[in-house]
């Protein structure tokens, strides 16, 4: 829409790209490496690694039970057990080998997807860009968890089909962005002589275009990873994503709602998607600041 | 400055709050919630509100609709069956109809209707009403409508007498008459609301979800889905089970940890679904909780006919069913609160005496499959992830995964939503799965028609099992007779060839936990009715 | 501007039609079965059962046939009967529509109050360890799985401290109020009735701090930045010089001009609660829209499903609407084409 102002309460960023941030110059590290952003660095680093090593390390298995069932915390067993008696410490490290490559997968389509549909949208022009941009306003008009319950629902419930949903969810943003960054470029003498001397399209978009994105992608993508984190544990957590037994956060958290008086079958898994979103708030923001991405779409 | 810019502003937003009040107002709709004077908090006089925890799994009100557990709830306390059910869940004695016969070939009864009842507007139950309720509910073909299958015709030959004739003996009729759905509506007032015999027409159904035309100890008072279910006594009630409490009212509660809160808080009477887990932490002497044994149970099928299930050879199924560790399956679903059992009809239902509960045998499952030759075996388990009666299906189907992996059998768990089950086992169909089943009435036959290899059984259908014309000749034989030492003995044959069919492997037949306030009395589970309303009291 | 207005809305039913058609396409792609809801388990296999369902919900036409006979009826103003509680969808979203408003509106006086004062607070008291406490609550806020805070909540102040009532909207045994509004704490005030109020306020609180503390997160941030801007303008440094106190530079000068982006911003927190609604509804066993998308999406109920969707949908349009107007009208700079 040809406003000057987009709604941005739109699509499934949850931090406002509008304001004017004040720019505090500082010498030194960039700010993403520096006080908070680096504990967020710091700690998904950590959370990367143990998904990672996990089970070259782990004594227990995150589907098997180990001991009694329902058993506080204590040692060894540091975060109790669950109602089957599996070790709930490690059913939440185990997380995270569900959610990171997951809401990594989400994004990393979207990306794609989005470049894709934004690219051909913006060099095509025309009707095919009036029907592309017309699906882009509809998909970002629904309230982002309506459309993925819809999808996850209709597909029926698992994690790969709560994958597909939030790509659904998630790709017109960058086929925003993607657009406008085309029209950026395309509005350039320089581009306006490579394309008079017959440099392809593909070419444009390799050289000159995709180069330019490459930040302000790099920082939604951060910012978003947080929030794929969080739409997924909620999916799973109303029953339309992962299911139990998976030992993924949002599904352990339902269990624990069904042992409500064994606090800790919960505790964990909240714990652990508040760390990882927190670290990419922390590392967006950063990011943000750093490179001073403007709401662009 | 500051100061009057926050004037006006608080000005302004008074004058929108009052406008969007007025615009509200106006749109309201005239329907009021109940306004009937309840007194507030903590009130528990003897003849304050009864009010029960339940989340309630209601797929209609109307008596033709209804088919769930709550609804055998609303159906039994609101609509009268001909038919009662004694405390002993074996006896029937008489409710509208004063006295039945039935003819020796079990093809032809007769009810009497007892001329004083009557409908809570006051009109007499007559012979019409039972005529039009059964028709509406055959014709409409709503879930239920398989209880009054095996009818014919019903003639009203006068308005206390009913006579219905059946295109088959059946000698399970009239304890399918004291099923909750076979409840008698008042058809004056339910044809003026909408109600015909014929499911194009008939536009009665949401009439019903907020009225009732019944002659029960209790009358519908409002309906919100999603929150609450309110009865309020009839006034006009009839018969001897009248209500003792002005008004019941059953709210939605899902989780059993809430309704276990809430009614130690006193905020309910009543928590009517109170897992074994939840029930061990239940302290307090306010409280009571009895454990009473259901006849609800959980079950794993097997089927051989379907695809990926043709590794299931008559003995690799008798080796899982030996393999299984029956005890410990009762200890890891239901915390121990429950027992095995032996065969597809539960424990107590006649046909049931002597049966031996089912045994773990891990050496004879592994010569089973040794002379079979089957030394590894992978199946697909997909199950509809579900919580019913306090099992947790998925917990279940683990602890089976892990017992069956002992005898080199390998399940692939695919938990799923029911809906996408559903799916996937009317039209492929599943090898091994697991559900549920809860009885709609007293007779042994209902486990036959479901799980037995009937031609177009339930199960037969969904496991693509051969037939097993054995077990329709014999529920035939069962259907002719009214002996009941004959009926014992045919029913007796029917589980253990159900058990030999080695389809159906009940996993658990858990407890139920009656949960309540110390000074409610009546607490008491019901084989047709779930829980009757009319005997509960407050001392 | 009134052109602007009048193709703004003018395109809204345009993107309505697109989202119901959106979900009426997904929800018929389905390999899900709905009418297990419908009949039960018990029934699927029985012809005559399966066979009446379907022509009632009219699923034993074709799609297109399905999809023409639902736009049709959406034209009239009905958007069909829910699988599961056999009522008009209008009707269902009607009664369920104020509980909904009600969360979400006191989280939202929650989440704005909080949040400017925390932002002002922040900013007053730039980079010392308020500021940063301030900033990570924040933060924390907009991090939080809203489900699990409101399982926390619960356990604490329920369970366990008994400060708080427990999950629904009143006490099990008070009868809610006749509906006028709908919103129980208005209705019981124009009844009179202060104890129910009183009750149904306690109902709100830990639903609404759970579902507030989000919108805190993203108030305060916006706040905070904006003031910061301010105090670095000249008539800022002025007023300051002049020897004005401090809390006057702030209340009378730099919160007005930094207020004004928060406008904005409210729009942009609607859709974080009607994602937060949906979860916190859930755990609060909350009768309210969310907790009926749930329900619906579960059991594939889908004429709910798609008239939630259009509800959600409408909403979340005309919140943005009325945020760009409004950002337009406070801000004489915007213009809008």
């Amino acid at each position: 829409m040809s406003t000057t102002i987009e709604p941005l309460a739109i699509g499934p960023r949850r931090t406002s790209r509008r304001h004017r941030t004040s720019r505090r110059r500082r010498t030194g590290r960039p700010p993403w490496l520096r006080g908070p952003a680096l504990a967020g660095l710091i700690v998904l680093l950590a959370w990367v690694v143990v998904a990672i090593t996990l089970p070259l390390w782990t004594p227990y298995q995150p589907l098997l039970p180990v001991a009694a069932r329902i058993k506080g915390p204590g040692w060894p067993h540091i975060l109790g057990t669950d109602a089957l008696g599996r070790d709930v410490f490690t059913r939440v490290l185990w997380g995270a080998r569900v959610s990171l490559p997951v809401a990594g997968a989400v994004i990393l389509a979207a990306v794609v997807l989005g470049t894709v549909v934004g690219a051909a949208a913006g060099f095509l022009g025309g009707w095919v860009d009036a029907v592309l941009m017309r699906f882009v306003d509809i998909t970002m008009a629904f309230p982002p968890i309506l459309l993925a319950m819809a999808i996850t629902a209709s597909l029926g419930p698992s994690i790969k089909n709560a994958v597909i949903a939030m790509i659904a969810v998630w790709w017109p943003i960058y086929a925003r962005l993607l657009r406008a960054q085309v029209i950026a470029v395309r509005q350039r003498d320089f581009v306006d002589s490579a394309v008079a001397i017959g440099a392809s399209r593909w070419l444009i978009l390799r050289r000159y275009v995709l180069p330019m994105s490459y930040t302000p992608v790099l920082v939604n993508a951060t910012m978003d990873f947080g929030q794929v984190v969080l739409l997924v544990a909620s999916l799973s957590f109303i029953g339309l994503g992962a299911r139990p037994p998976s030992p993924e956060w949002g599904a352990m958290i339902t269990e624990g709602a069904t042992n409500f008086y064994q606090w800790w079958i919960a505790a964990g898994p909240g714990m652990a998607i508040l760390l990882v979103v927190l670290s990419f708030n922390f590392l967006g923001d950063a990011l943000r600041d750093s490179f001073d991405v403007k709401d662009d779409s | 400055m500051f100061a009057s810019h926050r004037h006006r502003l608080s000005r302004s937003a008074i004058a929108v709050g009052a406008a969007l009040a007025l615009l509200l107002a106006a749109c309201s709709s005239s329907k009021s919630s109940s306004t009937a004077s309840t007194p507030g908090t903590g009130a528990t006089g003897k003849q304050a509100a009864l009010i029960i925890a339940r989340g309630m799994d209601i797929n209609s009100l109307d008596p033709s609709r209804s088919y769930c557990d709550t609804c055998q709830i609303f159906m039994t306390a609101v609509y009268e069956t001909l038919i009662g059910l004694d405390k002993d869940n074996k006896t029937l004695v008489p409710r509208l109809a004063a006295s039945w016969s039935g003819n020796s070939a079990q093809t032809e009864f007769t009810f009497k209707l007892d001329p004083k009842a009557k409908f809570a507007d006051g009109s007499p139950v007559t012979s019409t009403d039972v005529k039009f309720s059964w028709e509406r509910l055959k014709a409409l073909k709503g879930a239920s409508s398989y209880l009054v299958g095996s009818i014919d015709t019903i003639d009203a030959t006068d308005p206390t007498t009913v006579k219905v004739t059946l295109s088959a003996a059946n000698s399970a009729f009239l304890a399918q008459v004291n099923a909750s759905y076979l409840g008698i509506m008042n058809s004056k007032v339910a044809q003026a609301n909408g109600a015909t015999l014929d499911p194009a027409t008939d536009k009665a159904e949401t009439w019903f979800l907020s009225n009732s035309a019944g002659s029960g100890p209790f009358t519908l008072e409002a309906y919100t889905a999603g929150s609450e279910l309110r009865f309020k006594r009839n006034d006009n009630y009839w018969g001897p089970n009248p209500a003792k409490f002005p008004e019941v009212i059953m709210k939605e509660t899902q989780q059993a940890v809430t309704q276990r809160q809430q009614l130690e808080q006193g905020a309910v009477d009543i928590s009517m679904q109170i897992s074994a887990d939840v029930a061990k932490g239940m302290s307090g002497k306010d409280i009571t909780v009895t454990k009473v044994p259901s006849f609800n149970f959980v079950y794993l099928a097997l089927s051989p006919g379907v695809k990926g299930g043709e590794g299931l050879t008559p003995p690799v199924r008798e080796a899982i069913r030996k393999a299984l560790d029956y005890k410990r399956l009762v200890d890891v679903t239901v915390s121990g609160d429950g027992r095995p059992q032996a065969s597809p009809i539960p424990n107590g239902f006649v046909g049931t005496e002597g049966l031996a509960p089912p045994q773990q045998d891990i050496a004879g499952a592994k010569n089973l499959l040794a002379d079979a030759g089957v030394t590894s075996l992978s199946l697909d388990a997909t199950f509809p992830s579900l919580n019913v009666y306090g099992v947790d299906f998925s917990t279940a189907m683990q602890e089976v995964q892990t017992e069956l992996k002992a005898v080199g059998i390998t399940l692939q768990l695919n938990p799923i939503e029911i809906s996408v089950w559903a799916d996937k086992i009317t039209k492929d169909g599943i090898p091994v799965t697991m559900l549920y089943f809860a009885p709609d009435h007293t007779d042994s036959s209902q486990y036959v028609q479901y799980f037995g290899l009937l031609p177009d059984s339930q199960w037969q259908t969904w496991t693509k099992a051969a037939a097993v014309p054995a077990e329709t000749d014999l529920l035939n034989q069962a259907f002719a007779t009214q002996d009941a030492a004959k009926r014992a003995d045919l029913y007796k044959q029917l589980a253990n060839a159900m058990i030999n069919d080695q389809i159906i492997i009940p996993i658990v037949n858990p407890d139920l936990f009656l949960a309540s306030r110390s000074n409610i009395n009546g607490m008491r589970y019901s084989a047709c009715c779930n829980l009757d309303l009319s005997q509960l009291s407050r001392s | 501007m009134k052109r602007y207005l009048l193709r703004r809305v003018a395109v809204m039913p345009f993107l309505l039609f697109g989202i119901i058609t959106i979900v009426f396409i997904v929800s018929r792609l389905t390999p899900a079965n709905p009418l297990a809801a419908v009949v039960g388990t018990r029934n699927l296999s029985n012809p005559a059962v399966v066979a009446a369902a379907k022509a009632r919900w009219g699923l034993d036409q074709s799609v297109p046939v399905q999809y023409w006979r639902y736009i049709v009826n959406v034209a009239h103003g009905d958007l069909g009967t829910s699988f599961t509680t056999r009522r008009p969808v209008l009707s269902d979203l009607w009664d369920r529509l104020p509980a909904t408003l009600e969360l979400t509106i006191t989280a939202l006086f929650i989440g704005v109050t909080g949040g400017v004062g925390l932002g002002v607070l922040a900013a007053r008291k730039r980079n010392k360890l308020i500021d940063h406490i301030a900033r990570l609550f924040a933060l924390i806020g907009s991090s939080l799985p809203a489900f699990w805070a409101g399982l926390l909540g619960l356990y604490v102040f329920y369970a366990r401290l008994s400060w708080l009532p427990g999950p629904g909207r009143i006490n099990p045994r008070a009868t809610p109020p006749a509906r006028i509004t709908g919103f129980f704490t208005v209705d019981s005030l124009l009844h009179g009735d202060l104890s129910t109020f009183w009750s149904v306020l306690l109902h709100l609180v830990l639903p609404a701090s759970v579902l507030g503390w989000g919108v805190i997160g993203i108030v305060s941030r916006l706040v905070r930045a904006s003031l910061l801007d301010e105090f670095s303008m000249e008539y800022v440094r002025v007023a300051r010089a002049m020897g004005l106190r401090e809390r006057a530079v702030v209340n009378s000068h730099a919160l007005r001009n930094a207020l004004l982006p928060t406008i904005t911003i409210v729009g942009f927190a609607f859709a974080y609660l009607i994602t937060g609604a949906v979860l916190t509804e859930i755990v609060f066993s909350w009768p309210g829209v969310g907790s009926y998308a749930v329900d619906a999406s579960r059991n594939l109920d889908f004429p709910a499903v798609i008239g939630v969707s259009a509800l959600g949908g409408g909403a979340f349009l005309l919140t943005n609407l009325i945020t760009d107007v409004a950002y337009a009208i406070a801000d004489p700079r915007i213009r809008l084409s």
